[in-house]
């Protein structure tokens, strides 16, 4: 909203403020200035006269001037067309600042030139309110300017301040001017004065207002009869330059400036051209209508129509039609002051893709307890800018409860909200300068009526709003609540996310960061660990965020992308999510290696692999303390986004824990990462947090010591090396430990066999073992080995 | 009677000089074996003692040659040793310039350090951290936060649905509503990170995604000015030791009064400079009371309790403080921008 100090200054006594300290005090009371704006800085002007103007020896186009500017005359090269003897212009001395620069004394072309003549968009003026010839030559200025006189900008009513209101849903009170000023008088303690004209119709309008739906609950309207649109007068066109506004002619303007003035849209009808002898507010309608834009729009029932003897003549509160439109031979209008619901006009006109500046101002609600008013307004501005001969009586439909709303409140709860003390004739004062009409009930309690314009204060809540932004914010004393003492803290699946960041960040991963919502491609990708409905987005705003994502991987793999795609060859990365699906809210932990791993700077480089992903699964399962026996380790078949030699799925407790592997050469290549290693991990942190894991006890270390003894084995190749181990530690209750530190395929060892080296550790926890024990051991081992793997055993 | 000094001195002084031109450990090896082994020239002359006249005067002479041999062979042999030690740690001797082997820590995205700060600082202070879903139901979401049915807040334009009633959580407000539900009543002091979702544009400084942490307070008593005292203290640890907290009048429909909250600025310190474009403040936060219609809706009678409520974003807390000028550089996850955070340690 912008509001002109020229325009407030009539309403409003804003003699001695600043325009800063206008905004200062509204922006902290709730109304944001976003920005103050002068309609021209320009300085240095001058009114002159061309006293001999002759083309330019050495140009086609330019022109040299003599320029009398009272005090001196004074030689300027102007290239505007229009430039000639006698015209009066706007000079901008040497020295000048003009919105293009500042101006210097100089030659062009070899002719002296000590200034410039203007158009009014050198000097700041938006071109959207000048006419072309405005534009491409230089200001013509009209007798009752005097050569000399510097006030120029004044004269050209451009030395205007204007404010821009960011309006807050709260306060659409403030989309009126004489609201503006009114919260300006009570905040500076200044004298308001809003003028109130009365209604003077001298007949009943035949035509008859009404309304069949209760979207629409307030309908006005006054009749103008033999009306002379025209040009309208200099000083509207001003208001409404200022106010950011093309001025149309007297009609339309007035219709705009009343809207700015009140906050209150108006529409204006020609009334020879309606149908009917009613304006009828109807939501019923199908049917297609053109609009004044010229375009037509298709009209469904919810939406809301104004007709006259049944023909649509009006999109309510969004835009009126062709069929009616005021024209440069309309002699009789009809206007229109309504109230419609703001949610009705809102899905209508972003259905149609229609915004109008009276569908913005019904979308943020408008003050029903005006209309009267307003159209006794209208119809006061008309007489100053046009002529008509007579006027109707104001004729409504209202269904609008028109009581004021009361509201009771003491002085302590204001203060206890607030945590101030103000006092009561301070919290009194401040209602009263902000229109609430307060009454005591006892020492402590009031009732306060509501103006009518605010129409967002609705309890005592509201009230304490009011006494506080008017007083300021510092008068708030800090203070730490006082409440009973309780354990804050992370709830446990936190804390144990927390434990495995720490892990992973210890061991070098980076924590990335992603989206969760995907295109519709890679939400078809890798979906192993959580099989549940994603969620669809209903109106995503592109393709590619258009699905929940119910894993981790793509979105890994996405960052890896643009990870390797901008030279980052190496890394491993992770994240940690919730994940969202139909039935349920998880936490995923997502990792990947990519590249190689090094030992220095970039050499003995070793390349990620499967083991690598194993690795830290069975650091995470170490550290919940869930025993490798516990978990059912799973080859997956025919996947094709895995290795399918090089990937694994993890079962805990009958449960998909993670999926983990190198990727597939062929998803490889669509991730862009067709040239380097690329290994991954994703488990469902929810399913190992919901593992019961043994509790962290202390067991005794053996006083005896411990004893070794190594093997190696030669066994078919697609023996599995944990089928091994789980076989042999059922051998005997002496075995602590099988380590692997061999396998070896080659020379020596039959085609399709391997051969695994392994050191057992025996230890007792009550006696040294004795030579014996160890050799039945060694022998159940031997037995294990080529009777359950048909192997054999070297020593 | 036979001079064995003179004896042994002479053979003494020939064997000093051979272990004198040994220029090797074989050369002193074979002088060793060849005088001092078991078979040896001092076990053959030793061998001689039984014939000895006096043999007390024979025993110490030979025990004399014999040691003063055995002490300079060994310190010869030694010395030997030590220098093929030497030369053999010479040809190990490494470029102590070349780079480390790699122990680098891994880095967190500057988001999750920031949000376990905030997380930090008001679990320090007794606040608990709750989450809630982050596709939700419009009653959490809006109808329980006072945003009625037909308010432009729910518009399909602005937010993410995924049908009539669920929908991609707009604010992490919508956390209070259920954690409301749940106390039934009673006090409730926490914070609630998330992740939300409004139907923008990425660009640089919009993100379809984000993240905030909400805050509530609610309990007999509680004021505006515990709000104010809450927040101070969180910007002073946040960002400055010397933080200043200033409000201003805004609006949401859940909150009432509502304010907009500004620090002092922590990189001019009130003065002025381009992080605060020249106003000594920065806008930080929404806040403000918590509506008499949120409480009444949630099972709390206004006129007993009352509360507070803010909302702060994680990525806009994490640009201000570390300087970053694109929210999109959180999601590209770039693994350069994310080790320029790797300091662990901040004052």
């Amino acid at each position: 909203m912008l509001v002109s100090l020229k325009e407030i200054a009539k309403y409003v006594d804003i003699s001695g403020l600043t325009p800063e300290e206008i905004a200062s005090r509204l922006t902290f009371s709730g109304i944001e200035v976003e920005e103050i704006k002068t309609l021209s800085q320009a300085t240095n002007l001058v009114v002159g006269k061309v006293i001999s103007c002759l083309p330019h020896p050495n140009s086609d186009h330019l022109h040299v001037c003599k320029v009398d500017v009272g005090t001196e005359i004074l030689d300027i090269v102007c290239g505007a067309p229009n430039c000639r003897k006698d015209l009066k212009v706007i000079v901008a001395k040497v020295g000048a600042k003009l919105p293009g620069g500042e101006i210097k004394a100089g030659k062009i072309r070899d002719e002296v030139s000590n200034g410039m003549l203007c158009a009014l968009n050198e000097l700041g003026v938006d071109p959207k309110f000048l006419k072309d010839e405005q534009i491409k030559g230089i200001e013509e200025l009209d007798d009752s300017f005097e050569v000399g006189d510097t006030e120029v900008l004044a004269k050209l009513g451009l030395d205007d301040v204007i404010l821009d209101l960011n309006l807050l849903a709260n306060r659409s009170d403030c989309y009126s001017l004489y609201n503006v000023a009114r919260e300006i008088g009570a905040l500076f303690n200044r004298k308001v004065t809003i003028p109130t004209y009365e209604d003077e119709g001298t007949y009943v309008s035949e035509i008859i207002p009404g309304s069949e739906t209760d979207k629409c609950d307030e309908f006005y309207l006054k009749e103008f009869n033999d009306i002379k649109i025209q040009e309208s007068p200099k000083w509207l066109k001003e208001v409404l330059r200022s106010q950011g506004i093309r001025s149309i002619d007297n009609i339309v303007d007035i219709g705009n400036y009343v809207m700015l003035l009140t906050g209150q849209p108006i529409h204006m009808y020609d009334k020879d051209k309606l149908a009917g002898k009613d304006l009828t507010v109807k939501d019923t309608y199908s049917t297609k209508v053109v609009a004044l834009d010229d375009k037509e729009y298709e009209i469904i029932p919810g939406d809301l129509i104004v007709a006259s003897g049944d023909t649509p003549s009006c999109i309510g509160g969004v835009m009126g039609l062709k069929n009616v439109e005021v024209d440069e031979n309309t002699k009789n209008i009809v206007v229109e002051v309504a109230r419609f619901h703001h949610a009705s006009i809102r899905h209508t006109s972003n259905r149609l893709g229609l915004v109008s500046d009276s569908s913005q101002r019904f979308v943020k609600e408008i003050n029903p307890h005006q209309a009267s008013s307003v159209l006794n307004l209208v119809s006061h501005l008309l007489k100053e800018v046009s002529v008509y001969s007579k006027e109707s009586k104001i004729s409504k439909y209202d269904t609008v409860d028109h009581t004021q709303k009361v509201i009771e409140c003491s002085y302590s709860y204001i203060n206890r909200r607030l945590g101030t003390d103000f006092d009561k004739e301070t919290i009194k004062n401040t209602l009263t300068s902000l229109y609430f009409e307060l009454s005591e009930k006892d020492e402590d309690n009031f009732t306060v009526k509501v103006p009518f314009s605010r129409i967002d204060v609705d309890g005592k809540a509201d009230l304490s709003e009011e006494v506080v932004r008017y007083n300021g914010f510092s008068n708030v004393k800090s203070a730490l609540p006082y409440m009973e003492t309780t354990v804050g803290g992370l709830k446990v699946e936190e804390k144990k996310e927390r434990a495995i960041e720490d892990l992973l960040l210890n061991r070098g991963f980076d924590e990335v960061l992603s989206y969760v919502l995907i295109s519709e491609k890679d939400h078809s990708l890798f979906n192993y660990v959580n099989l549940d409905t994603e969620y669809k987005v209903l109106n995503p705003l592109t393709e590619d965020r258009k699905y929940v994502r119910k894993n981790l991987l793509t979105s890994l793999l996405r960052c890896a992308e643009y990870n390797l795609n901008h030279k980052n060859n190496d890394f491993k990365i992770f994240e940690i999510s919730p994940i969202q699906t139909v039935n349920k809210i998880e936490s995923h932990l997502v990792l990947g290696f990519f590249g190689n791993e090094y030992r220095q700077d970039h050499f003995a480089a070793r390349p990620y692999d499967f083991f690598d992903a194993k690795g830290v699964l069975e650091a995470i399962l170490t550290m919940f303390n869930i025993a490798e026996s516990r978990i059912k380790i799973e080859r997956i078949e025919n996947s094709k986004e895995l290795h399918p030699g090089r990937s694994a799925k993890i079962i805990l407790d009958g449960k998909i824990l993670a999926v983990l592997g190198e990727l597939h050469p062929s998803i490889k290549n669509e991730f862009s990462m067709k040239n380097t290693t690329a290994t991954v991990l994703e488990m469902n942190l929810s399913v190992l947090f919901a593992s019961r894991s043994a509790n962290n006890r202390f067991t005794q270390i053996s006083r005896f010591p411990t004893v070794t003894r190594d093997y190696a084995f030669i066994v078919k190749e697609d023996i599995k090396f944990l089928d091994i181990k789980r076989e042999l530690k059922k051998a005997s209750s002496l075995i602590k430990d099988i380590v692997l530190f061999d396998i070896y395929k080659g020379e020596h060892v039959k085609e399709g066999y391997i051969s695994l080296a392994v050191t057992v550790y025996f230890t007792s926890m009550d006696h040294t073992l004795k030579d014996e024990e160890i050799q039945a051991v060694d022998k159940k081992i031997r037995e294990i080995i080529s009777l359950k793997f048909v192997g054999e055993i070297r020593q | 009677m036979t001079d064995y000094k003179s004896f042994f001195d002479e053979i003494k002084n020939k064997v000093l000089s051979l272990i004198e031109e040994a220029s090797s450990i074989e050369e002193i090896t074979e002088i060793k074996n060849k005088y001092l082994s078991k078979k040896g020239e001092f076990s053959v002359l030793m061998s001689k003692i039984r014939e000895a006249e006096d043999k007390k005067a024979f025993g110490e002479a030979f025990n004399n040659a014999r040691n003063e041999i055995e002490a300079t062979l060994e310190a010869k042999l030694n010395r030997f040793k030590e220098e093929k030690l030497n030369e053999s740690l010479k040809k190990e001797s490494v470029d102590i310039t070349l780079p480390g082997n790699n122990y680098k820590k891994g880095i967190e995205n500057p988001f999750y350090k920031v949000k376990k700060e905030i997380e930090d600082i008001f679990v320090g202070m007794g606040y608990t951290v709750e989450t809630g879903p982050e596709i939700d139901s419009d009653k959490y979401v809006f109808e329980l936060l006072n945003i009625p049915k037909d308010h432009p807040a729910r518009d399909m334009q602005d937010t993410l649905y995924i049908d009539d009633t669920l929908l991609l959580r707009s604010h992490t407000s919508s956390v209070q509503a259920h954690i409301m539900e749940k106390a039934k009543g009673k006090p409730i002091k926490i914070i609630c990170p998330g992740k939300t979702f409004r139907r923008d544009d990425d660009d640089m400084t919009h993100s379809h995604q984000f993240a905030q942490i909400e805050g509530l307070v609610i309990d007999k008593n509680i004021n505006l000015g515990n709000l104010k005292a809450t927040l101070e203290l969180f910007a002073q640890k946040m960002f400055s030791k010397d933080s200043k907290v200033r409000f201003r009048s805004s609006y949401f429909p859940f909150t009432e009064p509502s304010v907009e909250v500004d620090i002092s600025c922590f990189n001019c310190h009130g003065k002025g400079c381009p992080t605060c474009k020249g106003t000594g403040w920065i806008e930080i936060l929404g806040a403000g009371m918590v509506h008499p219609n949120v409480l009444k809706m949630s099972g709390y009678d206004p006129e007993i309790y009352s509360g507070y409520a803010f909302g702060v974003g994680i990525e806009r807390v994490t640009m201000l403080r570390y300087g970053v000028d694109d929210i999109r550089k959180f999601y590209q996850s770039d693994i350069r921008f994310i080790e320029e955070f790797n300091k662990k340690v901040e004052e």
